[in-house]
């Protein structure tokens, strides 16, 4: 027993605490994939077809093969012969596909499609390689577009479905006729969503290493979901599972495009598995842009059923979604239609919606996961109610507030599901009263007058962070272990890759144990120690689930923790606290135990204990996502264009946003300030462009343009922090920055050019879009 | 392959060594010197995850070959301060929470660097612009340029965070 120590206190959640990983980022220190050195390591590239459609006639490999250097070449068939086809796991039913292997064998089906790896003793000498190899291809017709795709006398990606159509489905909530019947006007918009990218800093890679002696293979990568990874690789290489490994280092960003398991991943472990040594690959920005991973190619055509003053009866919506050539993997692209349909009422009280969605096969990249990939229906639903309150001579804040659910607890979504903490009223009246609306709304006719073009729009959005539970919201697994010197170690499923985990688990560990910061580490991303996940970092799930999780597997360690000390003690442990890493009774200040005395006499001692003390300080909890409920929020954007540049300035961007009690306010806010940043990209620069005969436009970062500090505004965020009436009142913020930025920022331009009778209905609006829309330019001049 | 000797001041260690010629600096820096703190982005020269300072001005290292470098000092993230003892640019950033994923992060800290040498006490503007040719993708920027704020505000003399 020692004295009291001055104890102030240690608890963190709430305050920007400073980011654990930022001493390893901002000194160097970092481990990212391409630091991964390993003793006889080999280095990989891959030829890729420049053809979006062909048939591969032949591949001569014999060129690189005599090339010094390169140690081995191996081709869609080698891969076809050696390792099983991949199958996509998370399926709708219906859903057609075609099992795939790696590499191309009898066709490319994008441009990119790899159809060969040269393996070298560097990387230099396997691009040498990749140059020699030499393909003949027969070039097939090409499906670019939507029109293409639906057209069925055209050719088909993958002939066993007869047609370029891979899914269809319907769904119809409430009485859709009854709605339409006692509308007052219907009114008809389609809204083009363009294809655009991730693009984290860090593009894909990974070291396989099999060993030939253990069997076993470890897979260095960085991917949100390492055990989707180790259950990819384990199947396609015939490895069993145990001796399957996954591990993750530093992530440079993955915004979804890193959940999957990609074909490269397999074709470079099954490399590792023929040599018997290490091989890397890490891809070039150039592989990224055109093969890695596109998102958000989408057209919802919607009818809305509202009477004169403003009422949303009711919405019906047509959605065609382009998923590219091969459905990416374990979640195929195109089963995003059915949480599209879902959510499409959002925050508001419609009678009923239906929606038919089809989902279409093409010859480009894969469509993939990208931070909140249902955001269609937040965008058209936006927008739509934009259109609707300017045909109907509203205000577009009156229209939205009309038609709001109520939030107190009563009301649900069209689908049934619950919608506890949808503060959307409160955002959305928050925002206008920031801003000053009316205020604005003077300004911008005076500036009209003067012959400036401004314009106010603003949007809401729930975000399903963790969403409707419903016992279907996933189980989230950690551990929590007290070490032998009373350190905590903590194990989770998450995969973390820039939302600062390493900080908040151990801000929540922390303040639960009552111990130091940095007395916690987080480990994650080896699945040698990390709880099973089908998914792991996605979907804005951890605020909830994996703090939910971290604190009852702590909260099992610290009772074990006071039952031994109590014992110790001899004092009831029910009258023990944990303050700064010591154990002492409350309100007594001169008994007390360091958190390694107690772990001592857990681990090491021989002293008696009962035998109904627990000394193993380790727990395992699992969290089911409580009541499961929603973040919520709106932005609002006050922008100016200039009609002799196109160029949109942002005068003023705010958001409002309720995601429950902040863990760190500042990760909070660089959450939503890189989403409102990829919103602002999304519409004004981005664009995976290909032309009619599929071919890739975009190769480069001077042709795919993404947004710098010069064109990125100062956001500025205010929060509600609404806490949802339970214990775990954290929720997710990853998503709805970009969710919900497109909307406000488009209906803001069209606010602005309204004068000229622009309609908005392409979300991609650069400089040449908005001087056509606003008859600057005639239209089409813009198109490559 | 042909081969060249290069000799170059990094981080104020003298390398001499032989190196292909057309080995890139930032292949030269991280697989031959095992300075992997500096990042390859695009290997175009746009996103700015390389930069490192050659003579004391930001270049961009995966276009300019290590045989180009050579006579040059070079410093790169490598050379500032260690995670027990963070240089007050590094301090700054860490305390303005201003980068998420750390891929973008070694371009920055240089390009900052090399600004603040320059013009200690950057206008709002001023900052955008000087790093409007460095990419991030997390941030949308104002936590940085908060960074570079701070920074300027700790009183970065001219030089000051000179790489060891």
């Amino acid at each position: 027993m020692s004295a009291m120590p001055s104890v102030g206190s240690t608890r963190t959640v709430g305050s920007s605490t400073l980011r654990v990983e930022d001493l390893r980022i901002l000194t160097g220190r970092g481990h990212y994939v391409d630091d991964v050195k390993l003793p006889g390591m080999l280095h990989a590239a891959f030829v890729r077809s420049p053809l979006a459609h062909a048939r591969i006639l032949r591949i001569d490999t014999s060129g690189a093969g005599r090339l010094d250097g390169v140690v081995a070449v191996f081709t869609g068939r080698d891969i076809a012969e050696r390792t099983n086809a991949i199958v996509p796991k998370f399926v709708p039913d219906g859903y057609k596909y075609e099992p795939v292997f790696a590499l191309a064998t009898d066709k490319t089906r994008f441009v990119g499609d790899p159809v060969a790896i040269v393996v070298a003793e560097s990387r230099y000498l396997a691009e040498d390689g990749c140059d020699l190899v030499d393909v003949d291809y027969e070039p097939l017709d090409a499906i670019a577009t939507f029109e293409q795709a639906l057209d069925p006398s055209g050719p088909t990606v993958f002939d066993s479905f007869g047609s370029n159509v891979a899914y269809e489905t319907s769904t119809t909530y409430g009485d859709i006729a009854a709605a339409f019947a006692a509308a007052d006007i219907v009114i008809t918009e389609t809204f083009a969503q363009h294809r655009v990218a991730q693009m984290p800093m860090e593009g894909r890679g990974g070291v396989g290493n099999f060993d030939p002696a253990t069997g076993e293979l470890v897979y260095y990568t960085g991917t949100q979901s390492p055990h989707t990874v180790k259950a990819y690789l384990s199947e396609a290489l015939g490895v069993p599972l145990d001796l399957t490994r996954s591990v993750n280092g530093d992530i440079g960003g993955a915004f979804g495009l890193k959940i999957a398991c990609h074909r490269e991943d397999i074709a470079v472990c099954a490399a590792s598995q023929w040599l018997g040594r290490p091989v890397k690959w890490i891809e070039d920005r150039n592989e990224h842009l055109q093969a890695s991973g596109q998102a958000r190619e989408e057209r919802m055509r919607l009818e809305a059923a509202v009477s004169h003053d403003g009422t949303i009866l009711a919405m019906r919506g047509d959605l065609v979604l382009d998923q590219g050539a091969y459905p990416a993997v374990p979640f195929v692209g195109g089963g995003i239609v059915d949480l599209v349909a879902m959510m499409m009422s959002g925050p508001y009280a419609w009678r009923a919606f239906a929606m038919t969605s089809t989902v279409v096969t093409s010859n480009k990249c894969t469509y993939s996961a990208y931070r909140a990939p249902w955001a269609i229906e937040t965008w058209a639903r936006e927008r739509m109610i934009d259109v609707v309150a300017r045909q109907l001579g509203l205000d577009p804040a009156d229209v939205r507030l009309r038609n709001f659910a109520a939030n107190d607890g009563s009301a649900t979504m069209l689908s049934g599901d619950t919608l506890l903490d949808n503060s959307c009223a409160q955002s959305l009246e928050r925002i206008l009263d920031t801003a000053d609306y009316r205020r604005l709304r003077a300004e911008q006719a005076a500036a009209r007058a003067q012959g400036r073009c401004v314009g106010i729009g603003f949007a809401t959005f729930i975000e399903p962070a963790p969403g409707p539970v419903n016992g279907k919201g996933g189980q989230e697994k950690s551990i929590a272990r007290v070490e032998p010197d009373g350190t905590l170690s903590i194990f989770t499923s998450q995969a973390p890759n820039g939302q600062g985990h390493e900080t908040t688990l151990a801000q929540i560990a922390s303040d639960e144990m009552g111990v130091a910061i940095g007395d916690v580490h987080v480990y994650h991303g080896d699945t040698a120690a990390s709880p099973y996940t089908a998914v792991g970092t996605g979907g804005s799930q951890a605020a909830t689930m994996a703090s939910g999780s971290v604190l009852h597997s702590t909260r099992e360690v610290k009772r074990k923790v006071l039952a031994i000390a109590g014992d110790m003690l001899e004092i009831d442990p029910g009258d023990l606290l944990i303050e700064a890493g010591y154990v002492h009774p409350a309100g007594v200040s001169s008994v007390r135990l360091s958190l390694a005395q107690v772990a001592q006499m857990a681990y090491v001692s021989t002293d008696n204990q009962p035998p109904d003390v627990d000394k193993e300080l380790r727990a395992e909890a699992t969290y089911d996502g409580g009541i499961g409920s929603w973040s919520a929020g709106s932005h609002l954007c006050h922008v100016d264009i200039d009609l002799e540049t196109g160029q949109v300035r942002f005068l003023r961007y705010l958001v409002v946003e309720d995601c429950g009690r902040m863990i760190n306010p500042a990760i909070v806010e660089g959450q939503i300030r890189g989403g409102v940043a990829q919103g602002i990209g999304e519409v004004l620069y981005e664009w995976s462009a290909y032309d009619d005969e599929a071919n890739y436009l975009a190769g480069t970062l001077m042709d795919y343009l993404l947004p710098t500090a010069t064109e990125i505004p100062t956001i500025e965020i205010e929060h509600l922090e609404n806490e949802p009436n339970e214990e775990v009142f954290y929720r997710g913020v990853g998503e709805g920055g970009l969710l919900v930025a497109p909307a406000a920022i488009t209906n803001a331009i069209e606010d602005a050019l309204s004068p000229f009778g622009a309609r908005v209905t392409e979300q991609y609006l650069p400089p040449a879009k908005i001087l056509e829309l606003a008859n600057v330019i005639s239209e089409q001049v813009h198109a490559q | 392959m042909t081969t060249q000797q290069v000799s170059i001041l990094v981080n104020g260690v003298q390398r001499q060594t032989s190196t292909e010629v057309r080995r890139t600096l930032v292949d030269f820096l991280r697989d031959e010197l095992g300075l992997t703190g500096t990042h390859v982005g695009c290997e175009h020269g746009i996103c700015g995850a390389c930069t490192v300072l050659v003579d004391g001005e930001p270049v961009r290292s995966c276009l300019m070959l290590a045989v180009q470098a050579s006579g040059t000092t070079v410093e790169t993230i490598d050379g500032l301060g260690s995670p027990d003892s963070l240089s007050p640019l590094q301090q700054s950033f860490r305390d303005s929470h201003g980068f998420q994923c750390g891929f973008c992060t070694p371009g920055f800290l240089m390009t900052t660097l090399a600004l603040l040498r320059e013009n200690p006490d950057p206008t709002e503007e001023e900052i955008r612009h000087s790093l409007s040719g460095n990419i991030c993708r997390c941030t949308g920027y104002q936590s940085i340029v908060e960074g570079v704020k701070r920074a300027a505000k700790a009183g970065l003399g001219p030089n000051a965070e000179v790489a060891q």
